[in-house]
């Protein structure tokens, strides 16, 4: 049987049979993976609070044929100041869920892995969640390799006027361009705050003021891009962030 | 497979209860076969029976099989402490106690933005109503001790003590017949903060 050890965050836990969870972790070292910890839902269980959800901890695994087994592991952080504010808490499963659906299981990504660490650790101490959460969205958009050309006109190099953006391309056009019906216009200024996320990530993001209208653009562009590239639609934490007005 | 359609009927059935494979499916459908006829029309009665009499507490949302569950009804419990559960199994466990004297309300789950559950899902807006008549003095906030189970607490409360009522939560900490050396950091931790004098 096959060992698998390394640090992991867990993204996400079901209950499975009597007294077992399944575990979706993404690991450093190798990806997404999907264990099954038995007897974790015991109240006696040494493992209860490792296997819960937003946990950075070390993992122990042995790989089966079509799961992997949870053998043994230890806690590095729990992140435990986002289950006190449901909109952080909210958004770092919006995280959790973008991971999981954007990775294939067994696909290494270790620096989706830091990115992800990363942006719960921002998430923890900004005192924007939002802000984070678009800065976690251009960043993963570059991890995915699937980040929007924003230097200027696809078409004619223009780097000047109205753009539209085309996220079957994920490209800009000017006004002056023909564009396709499901392009539509967006803002020099989210543009810009996009362009600053791509080239900066999470240094100094502090200081990145992102108004409530150029954040809806930036969220819009990432989501087609995501849709358009990886089919990726109808995620239940946008879902809720929608229905309880935190997006 | 070679089995009759009636025994690969009831084995297709049985497997879909939780944690029953097609070993086990096979297993209790041949034991089901050896009952006498009497006690099989009983069993196949009462999974019936529960199916359609079975609802949920106008009040508390706990299981009944009337319009109120046995608890809302008893004129013995004490109205000015309600405990708020996750879910109509966990009255159970914690009846299993006989400590606990007052009454319950169930919220039908845990907010889990993950899985699509909002507060809104919840019967929370049937909690704040029942907490207006002014008769209820602590809200024991008992969700599980999970991050979903600690995010929904959280939120419970702050939209409770608004309301001048004391809001309790359940103590976390170690096991009875525990060992100190494997507990976790975040149990000990709380163990810790939650500790009382002696």
């Amino acid at each position: 049987m096959t060992e698998l050890r390394s640090q992991a965050v867990v993204l996400r836990v079901r209950s499975f049979k009597e007294a077992d969870k399944l575990v979706t972790l993404l690991t450093r070292d190798a990806g997404l993976v999907t264990a099954v910890a038995r007897g974790s839902r015991k109240t006696n269980s040494k493992f209860a609070a490792l296997l819960e959800p937003l946990t950075l901890g070390n993992f122990l695994l042995h790989q089966g044929r079509s799961l992997y087994t949870f053998i043994q592991g230890e806690i590095i952080k729990a992140y435990r100041s986002l289950q006190g504010d449901l909109v952080r808490f909210a958004y770092a499963q919006y995280f959790c869920e973008l991971c999981e659906r954007s990775l294939l299981e067994g696909m290494p990504s270790g620096a989706l892995f830091m990115l992800l660490v990363t942006a719960l650790e921002a998430l923890e101490e900004d005192s924007s969640p939002v802000r984070v959460a678009r800065c976690f969205e251009v960043s993963l958009l570059a991890e995915l390799g699937i980040s929007p050309d924003l230097s200027g006109c696809s078409n004619c190099g223009s780097r000047q006027g109205v753009y539209h953006f085309n996220p079957r391309e994920g490209v800009l056009l000017c006004a002056a361009c023909p564009h396709p019906v499901e392009s539509y216009p967006v803002s020099a200024a989210a543009i810009a705050i996009m362009k600053r996320l791509q080239e900066m990530g999470f240094h100094r993001l502090s200081v990145c003021v992102i108004p409530s209208g150029e954040s809806k653009e930036i969220h819009r562009m990432v989501a087609d891009l995501l849709m358009h590239s990886l089919g990726i639609s109808r995620l239940k934490t946008v879902d809720f962030l929608q229905q309880t007005g935190l997006l | 497979m070679f089995y009759p359609d009636s025994i690969a009927n009831l084995i297709a059935a049985l497997q879909k209860l939780p944690g029953v494979g097609p070993k086990t499916a096979q297993r209790l459908a041949f034991f089901i076969l050896t009952l006498p006829r009497d006690e099989v029309v009983q069993m196949a009665r009462a999974l019936v029976n529960a199916k359609d009499k079975t609802h949920y507490c106008r009040i508390c949302g706990n299981f009944t099989d009337d319009e109120q569950c046995v608890i809302c009804t008893d004129q013995r419990r004490d109205p000015s402490l309600l405990c708020v559960v996750q879910d109509a199994r966990d009255v159970l466990a914690l009846e299993r106690m006989r400590e606990f004297r007052g009454r319950y309300h169930v919220l039908g789950g845990a907010i889990s933005p993950i899985d699509g559950i909002g507060p809104e899902q919840l019967r929370i807006r049937e909690l704040l109503e029942r907490l207006q008549d002014g008769q209820i003095q602590e809200v024991i906030l008992a969700t599980n001790p999970t991050v979903e189970g600690e995010a929904t607490a959280l939120y419970v409360a702050r939209l409770v003590k608004p309301l001048g009522i004391r809001v309790t939560r359940l103590a976390h900490g170690l096991p009875v017949g525990g060992d100190l050396e494997y507990a976790d950091e975040i149990t000990l931790a709380r163990a810790l903060e939650g500790r009382r004098e002696f």
